[in-house]
């Protein structure tokens, strides 16, 4: 089963996006065997974070089985949070400019879910030396490092820096990324804290699909990087496997092209239960 | 999948800033690329004139030399003469004019291209959209691969691909979501190329991609190496 830990749906204001629906990343990833992907509503990193959330519940509704949410969490804004029907949380702490380690994140932490952040080397707001410091202070909450530092440069001081905090993850998409990189990151973080995710519609789903599929690794590292470690990390929040006899499963070899979409069963539709944080953040 | 694969954009030779395979051929084995354009690291991280001679001394039939051109006054061009680079007998050259610091469209360069009449490379990184433009009024018939156009310029690289038809686009960096498709299906897949720069940009991802692109095989045949064959 092929997990990608990274989606956007919606536009951009930086550039053109020529596919940005549901539908069609649904399409592409029939195209090459992904069962499901986290999804953030761009509209939700953007400036409306509640609505945007309300717009990735409903795709996720309309496509059963096929899309979790990343449910953004605005620090200045104070979103209210779902506890159930969700992969977790999303942060961007360059876009909000809010540090990941600030106080005003509080909320996000007890929740207790996942929590998938952007992560930029050498950003005053999300430099992977602030996972290692949250990671320090809430280790029991689990982390995803989106884009590993996203600098090909500052990959091998990401996995460093967390390298004592095993709820940390290393999240790979990026523009940047590379197949062999990932095989670097697999080598010295190990493959078991290493994710598949692909920044699409923002990126392409095949390209950076495409790199776990051949980057130079084992298959039994191929397939906890592109799904079973975040099967093990969503626990009772993954989604069910394919139930199509020809589905890929993680130990086969990268998917041939398949333009019929494969049939899936859906999970039951969870009512999402909401937690409004404390209006004022909590002291430093 | 498609008949064949060539790279339009790889490097051999070591690079300062990582530790990268010198060599492309196991990569391209592994990852089904049946030739590559190459260029030496020495011609863009050191002496652009002993990188070609190291290229040119290559002789395998799977790199398809692409080396460095300098178009410079007197004293100041790589090679001393643009018949000089005739002579090597290549089928494409690359420019940097940022990394070398010469005008792309200024008369020294201008002279340079219509005395070659080669097809030129350059990374989007080394231009700009309204250079490549400008170059293209002045020299129409002067063919153009644009390297490395990336994602964030699919606007600008859209107009410049409709105002000067002999702009080829190399697709390893558009990797917006259905980015290849949508050019393709506003320019033709005849003016997109398959190319990765590898070792230093991903190989994989790109190669992925070609495979499974929504797009006719005959088109998919095109990218992966009609087009670049066309344009050479």
């Amino acid at each position: 089963m092929i997990l990608d830990a990274h989606g956007h749906v919606g536009t951009w204001p930086d550039f053109l996006i020529p596919a940005p629906t549901a539908e069609h990343l649904v399409a592409a990833m029939d195209r090459i065997g992904v069962t499901a992907m986290g999804i953030s509503h761009l509209l939700a990193v953007g400036p409306d974070a509640v609505r945007g959330n309300e717009l990735a519940m409903e795709i996720a509704a309309r496509f059963p089985g096929r899309f979790g949410v990343w449910q953004v969490y605005n620090p200045h804004h104070r979103t209210p949070l779902a506890r159930d029907g969700v992969w977790g949380v999303k942060l961007h702490p360059d876009v909000h400019q809010c540090r990941l380690d600030d106080p005003l994140y509080e909320p996000v932490w007890e929740l207790g879910l996942p929590v998938l952040a952007h992560g930029q080397t050498d950003s005053p707001w999300s430099d992977p030396a602030r996972f290692a410091a949250v990671a320090a202070r809430h280790p029991h909450v689990r982390l995803l490092m989106g884009h590993t530092g996203l600098w090909p440069y500052g990959f091998a001081r990401a996995a460093r820096l967390v390298a004592d905090h095993p709820n940390v993850y290393l999240e790979t998409c990026g523009s940047k990324m590379t197949g062999r990189w990932i095989a670097r990151l697999a080598a010295t973080a190990g493959a078991e804290r290493v994710l598949f995710g692909s920044d699409a519609c923002f990126l392409d789903l095949r390209t950076g699909y495409g790199r776990v599929a051949l980057a130079p690794i084992s298959d039994a590292d191929r397939a906890l990087i592109q799904g079973r470690n975040l099967t093990r990390l969503l626990g009772p929040n993954a989604p069910p496997p394919p139930t199509h006899a020809s589905a890929p499963t993680p130990d086969t070899p990268p998917p041939a092209p398949a333009s019929a979409p494969m049939p899936r069963t859906p999970p039951p539709a969870p009512a999402p239960t909401l937690s409004r944080p404390p209006a004022s953040p909590p002291p430093p | 999948m498609p008949k064949s694969v060539v790279d339009a954009h790889r490097l051999v030779g070591p690079v300062p800033f990582d530790d990268l395979p010198p060599d492309p051929r196991d990569d391209m084995d592994r990852l089904g690329i049946d030739r590559a354009c190459v260029t030496h690291t020495l011609s863009l991280y050191s002496d652009p004139g002993a990188g070609n001679e190291a290229l040119l001394a290559l002789a395998d039939p799977r790199l398809i030399p692409v080396p460095v051109v300098v178009p410079g006054v007197p004293g100041a061009g790589e090679p001393e003469t643009p018949e000089e680079a005739r002579s090597w007998g290549v089928r494409m050259v690359r420019l940097c004019p940022e990394r070398h610091r010469f005008d792309l469209t200024g008369p020294v360069a201008s002279r340079w291209l219509a005395a070659l009449g080669l097809p030129i490379a350059i990374d989007l990184d080394e231009t700009s959209p309204a250079q490549l433009l400008r170059l293209a009024e002045r020299l129409p018939a002067q063919r153009i691969l644009l390297l490395n156009p990336g994602y964030r310029a699919l606007r600008a690289v859209a107009e410049l691909m409709a105002e000067a038809p002999n702009v080829w686009t190399e697709i390893g960096t558009v990797n917006t979501q259905g980015g290849v498709e949508w050019l393709a299906a506003r320019f033709g897949a005849r003016r997109l190329v398959f190319g990765t720069g590898a070792p230093v940009a991903d190989d994989c991802g790109p190669r992925f991609l070609l495979d499974h692109l929504d797009l006719p095989p005959d088109d998919v045949d095109r990218i992966a190496a009609g087009s670049l064959e066309r344009l050479l």
